[in-house]
């Protein structure tokens, strides 16, 4: 092995550990929390991992995929909805209708998925626009299930004959984003994640590889639909109230934009994307009249000075390319 | 009672396929879905606003300028954002439109207040025509035709100039287009242009019917896209009538369906068109060879 190579190497190997070490030092942290935060910070942490694990599993989609969504604040609260109301009406243990209600909306994710096959861009985006509205009228016009446009008030859930606090769900969001971060990468790296790539650059390409785009387009559906249900479920019990309007198309495209501000196609971006959307909007409240044009100004200077995205320009500064 | 619904339909349909056509002329020159058209469309109705009221030019005059106000806003919107993310992924162009749209929107809160302001139309006082026993309003009769002189005006553009040949190439292939001598800048600014442009005559149409604040162009700019989307984008008598199509079937699946539920019966009539035309109903699909 030749002397440049050997540096490369070491040097590849010191970048991985010292990747290894921010991630290990980023969960101690995130583990602590409870200790250094005061009630309305954990508040704040649990809304990011919560929009972490929506961001991973619309990256996935939009991302890796290519395939824009705009109805994953309705996936988001078609899992907020069934979590809730397997929990409250049914009487399930939270976990168990947790899972019940991802579940569900992964089935919905794969039927969208169908007629969403043969758009593309801007038409994909509208078809799925309309199918976030559809979600959220059946929401609103389900009234003895769902208590329509009135919203639905949620008592704390229940694990073990335990009440679920603050401090409780913070760590149940917290566990389970660190799986869905474990997931998500896994899922890059495999069959799936290099096909779902393949299918970006070119459909064309993929199925003449063998890939059958139409199969893994749905799986990429169905995979991001699970995601923003679980987060769904985890939000309806951190705000404990939830209410068919708050899952429209702005949601949504707020959705697309972290992605696409951390960074598309990339797991550090879904997460440099959520905190982005969470914290600057809270730094930005002192400002007197103007959060929202620092906020809205913020995002074309992101975009137009850093194209591929926060994490994107992190990684070239970097020089891991 | 079918038949004022069909025309109540039609006026607001109109009124999408104005920001539609301003929509689609940007869209399709330069792939870029422009979520601030709105936005800025509402920024040069009250540019013409303040016109009228605080310097008190006559109408026509006033309205004029601030549709030229509009043409520049476009270049100049597009020379500071958009010139930037040529050849960036198209959806981090998007969505500094969306920031752009934030923007907008806060800078005109801050300059005109949240207030609602009524504005001035000459057609306004118009008794309404009748078309039987229908009476059709005055102001949506204007809107369909300006709205079709826009897009005569625009087909003749495209046509039959040179600059809108490079358009349309650049629009087909920017690469190629690029060999053929023609800069890419100059048509997008060009494309921003217009849109701009457009977006001022649609703003300004649309103030009188609805009321003149900050949100004006919230609702209409999705409504735009999906009526857009549904006609088939690569075709501006396609966008419009898209548009009238679906403020039409919204008047009636909401008075015939429910009120609330009629939004989605609409979009679900959209994708049903989608599954069967995925590219709209007039419109051709765009060969792309990667």
């Amino acid at each position: 092995m030749s002397a440049a190579a050997d540096i490369a190497m070491s040097r590849r190997r010191a970048s991985g550990s010292v990747a290894a070490l921010v991630i290990v030092a980023c969960f101690a942290l995130a583990a602590a929390a409870p200790f250094w935060l005061n009630g309305y910070g954990l508040y704040l942490l649990t809304l990011t991992e919560i929009f972490v694990l929506v961001a991973l599993g619309l990256n996935l989609l939009t991302g890796y995929a290519g395939q824009i969504s705009l109805c994953h604040a309705a996936f988001f609260g078609v899992g907020a909805y069934a979590t809730a109301l397997l929990t409250q009406k049914a009487g399930w243990p939270y976990l168990v209708s947790l899972g019940a209600g991802a579940l569900i909306t992964t089935a919905i994710g794969a039927i969208v998925a169908v007629p969403a096959l043969r758009l593309k861009n801007l038409y994909l985006a509208i078809a799925t626009l309309g199918f976030g509205v559809v979600l959220q009228k059946i929401i609103f016009e389900w009234r003895g299930l769902t208590g329509g446009g009135g919203g639905l008030a949620l008592t704390p859930p229940r694990i073990g004959g335990a009440e679920l606090g603050a401090t409780g769900l913070y760590y149940l969001t917290l566990v389970l984003t660190a799986l869905g971060l474990w997931v998500a990468w896994n899922v890059s790296r495999s069959r799936t994640g290099r096909a779902l790539r393949i299918i970006k650059e070119s459909e064309i390409a993929a199925a003449s590889l063998g890939i059958q785009p139409a199969r893994y387009k749905v799986t990429a559906f169905a995979i991001s639909a699970f995601y923003a249900a679980i987060a769904g479920g985890l939000f309806a019990y951190l705000v404990r109230y939830i209410n068919p309007e708050s899952f429209n198309v702005s949601l949504s495209i707020a959705f697309l934009s972290m992605v696409v501000i951390g960074g598309l196609g990339t797991i550090g971006g879904s997460i440099v994307g959520a905190t982005f959307y969470v914290l600057i909007p809270e730094l930005l409240r002192g400002i007197k009249d103007a959060p929202g044009l620092v906020f809205g100004l913020l995002l074309v200077i992101v975009m137009v000075f850093m194209p591929q995205g926060l994490w994107g320009m992190a990684r070239r500064v970097v020089g891991r390319r | 009672m079918i038949a004022n619904l069909i025309v109540g339909g039609l006026a607001a349909g109109c009124l999408y396929a104005m920001v539609g056509i301003a929509i689609v002329i940007v869209l399709n020159i330069t792939d870029i879905a422009n979520f601030a058209q709105g936005e800025m469309a509402m920024v040069t109705t009250f540019f013409a606003y303040w016109l009228l009221d605080s310097v008190g030019l006559p109408w026509w005059e006033g309205v004029t300028l601030a549709i030229l106000f509009g043409l520049v806003q476009g270049i100049v919107i597009q020379q500071v954002i958009i010139r930037p993310l040529i050849g960036s992924p198209v959806l981090s162009a998007i969505i500094a439109t969306l920031g752009l749209n934030i923007v907008l929107n806060s800078v005109a809160g801050l300059i005109w207040g949240h207030q609602t302001y009524t504005f001035p139309s000459p057609l306004t006082f118009m008794p309404p025509l009748m078309l039987g026993s229908v009476p059709v309003p005055v102001t949506s009769v204007a809107n369909i035709v300006v709205a079709l002189i826009i897009i005569i005006a625009l087909t003749l553009f495209l046509r039959f100039t040179w600059t809108g040949l490079g358009l349309r190439a650049a629009s087909q292939n920017q690469t190629v287009a690029r060999l053929m001598g023609i800069s890419i800048t100059r048509t997008s600014a060009i494309a921003w242009g217009l849109g701009g442009l457009v977006g001022g005559i649609a703003g300004i149409l649309v103030a009188p019917a609805l009321f003149l604040d900050t949100n004006l162009m919230g609702a209409l700019l999705i409504k735009a896209f999906a009526g857009a989307v549904l006609g088939g984008l690569t075709s501006l008598i396609g966008v419009f009538l898209g548009c009238l199509a679906l403020g039409v079937a919204e008047n009636l699946s909401s008075a015939y369906v429910s009120p609330s539920f009629g939004e989605a019966v609409t979009f679900l009539i959209i994708i049903a068109v989608l599954v069967v035309r995925p590219e709209g109903v007039f419109g051709r699909v765009k060969v792309r060879k990667a």
